[in-house]
């Protein structure tokens, strides 16, 4: 065999041997490096959304928020979270949700898409609570009954461990009213928020709250719509079934019915 | 006995991973159900045959127009313990009747909530018999098929198109099939048509 074809073999044998030895090593480095881009793009993504008012002068308080249990059992769990909590309930429902919103440590756990937005909320005199979330809600929430119905139940019971003055909520996707969440669960009417009761006694008067321009959650101090003062703005009635008794029911995300 | 595949046409459904689509995992599974359901002695309807999407109204509006008929929507969940099953029944509302004692047509399930019940928990028992790990009650859930189903009516939603394999689902399609057609046969001698006094429209 001539010389050079022995040179050409070695050097090839020794080519595979390097690219033996390096290729895992690339492999193993190219997935760590994936799984930090996307925990940056998590962080980053909290940053973003984790549109809570901070306000130095409330002190803070532990809320209570709802997670997925991780047992796929469709439950829910709940952690508490220490906030500077606003004694109003228009703000401290916005605190309460974007940090839902903002998801767990846990990524699993999560009940809500990580890139829904809240983009609204109005509190009725009659304690009827209007959500108004990104489109990501309805297009990124896993669609099923069960998924459906852990995502509203999270939003339901976080609000009704923090905030005793909602009682209904209307979730809203995009300031619009949609027939369902991701193809199941009904979206048409209100959920109970408190299953204690009615405390407030639904008021049969049309109360106007202030439509205002759905507003980027970081200007929401601004723009929060002082809805549960009375209000001087034109009436209109955006959920006329939320004037309605709670009449034996127990259970939170339940539909409220229709009038 | 209307039979429900949910889905269908543009609306896949639940999708996993693994090319698992909703939409036509639930006509397979329907198809056992009705053979199941057929051998009972029952006359079955399916809201579609092939890949339609109808509406939820025209869904719920084949049941509507049968006198003492019984819905079961079938679907396949995005989440839940693979291999098992849960039956929703709609959320128990109160009875609201118009001046005429009519109820409105949108809240169509209302009179016939106690018989859903009924029915939910008997076949949800027979599933959690045949698969390990699943409620032993029915749950209540907003489901808006439901809402405008004017018969006693459920919502069967079997875990989960997470499974890589096809095959982990179609493997529970006789238990599912099986488990409908025992409950309705055993609900049937209770089911009596409430009626209300103008009746539903």
């Amino acid at each position: 065999m001539a010389r050079w074809i022995k040179w050409v073999v070695g050097v090839l044998c020794v080519a595979v041997l390097v690219g033996a030895i390096y290729f895992p090593i690339l492999r193993r480095r190219l997935r760590a490096a994936a799984k930090l881009q996307q925990q940056t793009a998590e962080q980053a993504r909290r940053e973003l959304t984790q549109a809570v008012p901070i306000n130095p002068g409330e002190p803070r308080v532990k809320a209570k928020l709802f997670w997925a249990s991780g047992n796929s059992d469709g439950m829910l769990m709940d952690s508490t979270v220490e906030l500077p909590l606003s004694s109003d309930p228009v703000l401290r429902s916005k605190q309460v949700l974007n940090t839902l919103l903002a998801g767990p440590v846990d990524a699993e756990l999560r009940t809500l898409p990580p890139d829904a937005v809240l983009l609204a909320f109005y509190l009725l005199p009659d304690g009827t609570a209007i959500a108004d979330f990104s489109e990501a809600l309805a297009t990124a929430t896993p669609s099923g009954i069960q998924s459906e119905q852990l995502a509203v139940d999270s939003l339901t019971r976080t609000l009704e461990a923090n905030v005793p003055r909602v009682q209904r909520l209307k979730i809203l996707i995009h300031g619009q009213e949609v027939e369902t969440l991701a193809g199941h669960l009904d979206l048409t009417g209100a959920f109970l928020v408190n299953s204690k009761g009615s405390l407030v006694a639904p008021s049969t008067a049309v109360v106007a709250p202030v439509p205002a321009p759905a507003a980027p959650p970081s200007a929401d101090k601004q723009v929060a719509p002082e809805t549960d003062k009375p209000s001087a703005a034109p009436a209109t009635k955006p959920s006329a079934r939320a004037a309605t008794p709670d009449k034996g029911l127990s259970k939170p995300a339940q539909p409220e019915k229709k009038m | 006995m209307v039979l429900d595949p949910a889905h269908g046409g543009t609306d896949p459904g639940a999708r996993g991973t693994g090319g698992i689509r909703e939409s036509e995992i639930v006509l397979d599974f329907a198809a056992q159900v009705r053979r199941a359901l057929e051998a009972q002695g029952f006359q079955v309807v399916q809201t579609r045959q092939g890949n339609e999407n109808p509406s939820f109204d025209d869904r719920s509006a084949i049941a509507n127009a049968q006198s003492g008929a019984v819905f079961v929507t079938l679907h396949i969940a995005s989440t839940g313990l693979p291999g098992t099953a849960r039956v929703y029944i709609n959320s128990d509302l109160p009875v609201t009747t118009d001046a005429h004692g009519l109820i409105s047509w949108d809240r169509a399930q209302t009179p016939f909530e106690g018989l859903s019940r009924k029915l939910g928990d008997l076949v949800q028992g027979l599933l959690a018999q045949r698969f390990k790990g699943s409620p032993s009650t029915a749950q209540t859930a907003a489901v808006r098929q439901l809402r405008t189903t004017a018969a006693p009516a459920i919502a069967v939603e079997i875990s989960s198109v997470v499974v890589e394999n096809r095959a982990d689902l179609d493997r529970m399609a006789p238990g599912v099939a099986d488990a409908i057609a025992t409950g309705v046969a055993t609900f049937r001698p209770s089911y009596v048509v409430p009626t209300t006094s103008g009746g539903t429209p």
